[in-house]
């Protein structure tokens, strides 16, 4: 009996501590209560919580408008008698962390549910128990100079801070607050690089920057994943210039071209002309299909290749029913509207129709059969 | 140095030299440090650091020392020549290149590492310097003769005399702001430090986080804890990115600086040979000179 009874007390227990786990951390089925806690049964009180390391760390990604505009860091207003709090613009950095890690660069403790703000973690006070992680401060400055002073060197503290008592700022603005709405101003990208490589022949490889983000609908971070701040913020470029490997010069290129076969693609003697749809294939895409992405036509990654310039192939068959006509700038007349496509069209690209099937001296444009909706 | 009377001195003087011809046959070193297990330290992270300089200008305030403005600190020219603690500043940070594949440099802060077993309190031989319970090794002025012995005993040349001053030259270096402490500040540098890299705690835990830093970060650190061990272990341990005698750090055994000094000095005054010896002698040197009179004074 009382071997039951202590059974049923565990089971109630054990059902009890995997209830509140889900209370706690919503978003947590199927990781182990181990990759964070070091304990058996972790409580508010002791979390047991282990030192946070960097990477293998489970991490989320936030967008930047899920996160504050602006902070301002007075945390340590009533420590500091030598420099004034400051404006972090938190949506700012997020948006240029896209390019680089994301939230992980300074949210590096990050495991599912709600991201964790410094001071969740980082202690107020410098003098404390657990040294194995830096204070508020240390962590505050750590992450901000691990990046600034990359570009310049300086580590001035007026360049973010105002020393106090100096201060011509009637506003009592932290230095730097540009207003609340502050987003990166426009990102100037390149139209055209062209790269001068040491190969002997096709020593020249043209990269379009434009048509991959505006035309082939690249986003920034398809390409530019995992930037170092430098890479923009640099104000000496010839410093941060490294050198690289074939290898890694290749690689930012080999996510979609191949880059093993066919050199001559894209290494040429002279500046190659941009990518223009008719041209290399055939079909000019620039009446209709200007807008599409390539992906919608293309439908399999990475093949371009085995489609053929007929319509079919992406709509079907088009009848008189199915087939909007106005679409084209023209509204077919009744007689018109109710004759097969084929009838005028006998092309299988739908071009130019004939008309002498039927008439004998009518011809298109001269003779329209309907209402133009557009000018051509 | 300054107040303690003449006949203060010889007092102890003399007690030490009858303690010493009197009572041992056998010289002692310096009294077994009373090491607390809490004693506190500083892990210094030479990645971190970012040379601003701030302790050094935290350090000068908070010893009453004369300073420039903080501003002034900004300049970054004085990295060009390599400096070392001196009688005007306690502590001082240096700048190494570091290798091709950063561009950031390495900034490394100096000061007196507060050994564990330090061989200035063992060289001194009026007392002057002491090893605290908290870590700190702190010197006594009332004490000091100014004979120096300290400046050459200490394995990382730290403590600095004033030159300058021609009446009341003091020995100068970092005094892990004991008197800061004594109430319950910790030392001004790593108060100031904005990124924290001199991390104030007890020693014991700083070496283990030293530790689970380089284990986390094998790429971020060299596998090695400088002070841990070096001459016995210091208060003030060093991480960095690369050989630590690259950046100017001493070449250094894990033994006690003192054993070394100190197994010299006892060796030549063990068993009280030296005096015996001497009077040895100038005995010796005396019959000699009877002898060549006796002899003379035959032949007269």
């Amino acid at each position: 009996m009382k071997s039951k009874l202590l059974l049923l007390i565990f089971i109630c227990a054990s059902l009890l501590n995997a209830q509140n786990k889900k209370v706690v951390h919503p978003n947590l089925s199927g990781v182990s209560c181990k990759t964070c806690h070091s304990c058996e049964v972790p409580t508010k009180e002791n979390p047991c919580i282990k030192p946070c390391p960097r990477d293998k760390m489970i991490s989320i990604d936030q967008s930047p408008e899920e996160g504050p505009e602006v902070l301002i860091i007075d945390k340590f207003k009533e420590q500091s008698d030598i420099y004034a709090p400051v404006a972090f613009t938190h949506r700012l950095h997020a948006e240029m962390s896209g390019m680089s890690g994301g939230c992980k660069m300074c949210h590096h403790y990050n495991p599912p549910g709600q991201v964790i703000g410094c001071s969740d973690c980082h202690e107020l006070t410098r003098k404390r128990v657990d040294v194995s992680k830096p204070d508020l401060k240390g962590a505050y400055h750590r992450q901000c100079m691990d990046c600034h002073r990359s570009w310049s060197g300086k580590v001035e503290c007026v360049s973010c801070h105002e020393t106090i008592g100096t201060s011509k700022n009637k506003k009592k603005q932290p230095i730097g607050y540009k207003g609340k709405n502050r987003v990166h101003p426009k990102i100037i990208t390149p139209d055209k690089i062209k790269f001068d490589t040491p190969k002997t022949s096709g020593r020249i490889v043209t990269f379009y920057h434009s048509e991959h983000n505006e035309l082939f609908g690249l986003e920034c971070q398809s390409c530019h994943s995992n930037e170092s701040c430098v890479k923009c913020h640099n104000k000496n470029k010839s410093a941060s210039l490294k050198v690289k490997t074939t290898e890694q010069k290749h690689a930012v290129c080999s996510n979609c071209h191949n880059t093993k076969l066919n050199c001559s693609s894209c290494h040429l003697d002279t500046a190659k002309p941009g990518f223009n749809h008719k041209v290399s294939t055939g079909f000019d895409n620039s009446k209709f299909h200007s807008k599409l992405l390539c992906a919608r036509c293309h439908t399999e990654k990475g093949k371009f290749k085995g489609l053929n310039n007929e319509c079919m192939n992406c709509h079907g068959k088009w009848t008189q029913e199915n087939f909007n006509h106005k679409i084209t700038g023209l509204v077919l007349d009744e007689t018109h509207a109710a004759i097969e496509c084929a009838e005028c069209h006998l092309d299988k690209t739908f071009a130019k129709p004939v008309c002498n099937n039927c008439h004998d001296d009518i011809s298109f444009p001269k003779n329209i059969p309907g209402k133009l909706t557009k000018k051509k | 140095m300054t107040n303690q009377s003449r006949r203060e001195f010889l007092k102890t003087t003399a007690l030490i030299g009858t303690a010493v011809t009197g009572l041992s046959s056998k010289t002692n070193g310096a009294q077994t440090n009373q090491l607390s297990e809490d004693r506190m330290g500083v892990l210094v992270d030479t990645t971190i650091c970012i040379g601003c300089r701030k302790c050094e200008w935290a350090c000068k305030t908070s010893h009453e020392m004369e300073t420039a403005p903080l501003d002034s600190y900004d300049d970054r020219s004085v990295f060009n020549v390599k400096r070392r603690p001196d009688s005007k500043s306690l502590t001082v940070v240096n700048e190494y290149l570091n290798n091709e594949t950063s561009s950031l440099p390495i900034d490394v802060k100096v000061q007196c590492m507060h050994c564990d077993n330090p061989a200035c309190v063992s060289a001194c031989i009026v007392g002057a310097f002491s090893k605290k319970e908290n870590g700190a090794v702190i010197w006594d002025g009332d004490k000091c003769i100014g004979c120096r012995y300290c400046m050459i005993a200490c394995p990382f040349q730290v403590p600095a005399f004033e030159f300058e001053v021609a009446l009341k030259p003091d020995i100068k270096k970092c005094d892990f702001c004991f008197e800061r402490t004594k109430i319950g500040k910790i030392p001004a540098c790593t108060e100031i430090c904005p990124v924290e890299a001199v991390t104030f705690g007890r020693r014991e835990d700083l070496v283990k986080a030293a530790h689970h830093k380089i284990k986390n970060y094998p790429n971020r650190y060299i596998n090695r804890v400088f002070g841990e061990h070096e001459v016995g272990g210091t208060s003030w341990i060093y991480l960095a990115s690369k050989e630590f005698e690259e950046l100017a750090f001493p070449k250094l055994g894990k033994d006690p600086a003192p054993g070394v000094s100190e197994a010299i000095q006892h060796g030549i005054f063990a068993y009280f040979v030296p005096p015996i010896a001497l009077y040895a002698l100038l005995g010796g040197v005396m019959w000699i000179n009877k002898n060549k009179k006796i002899e003379q004074g035959e032949e007269n």
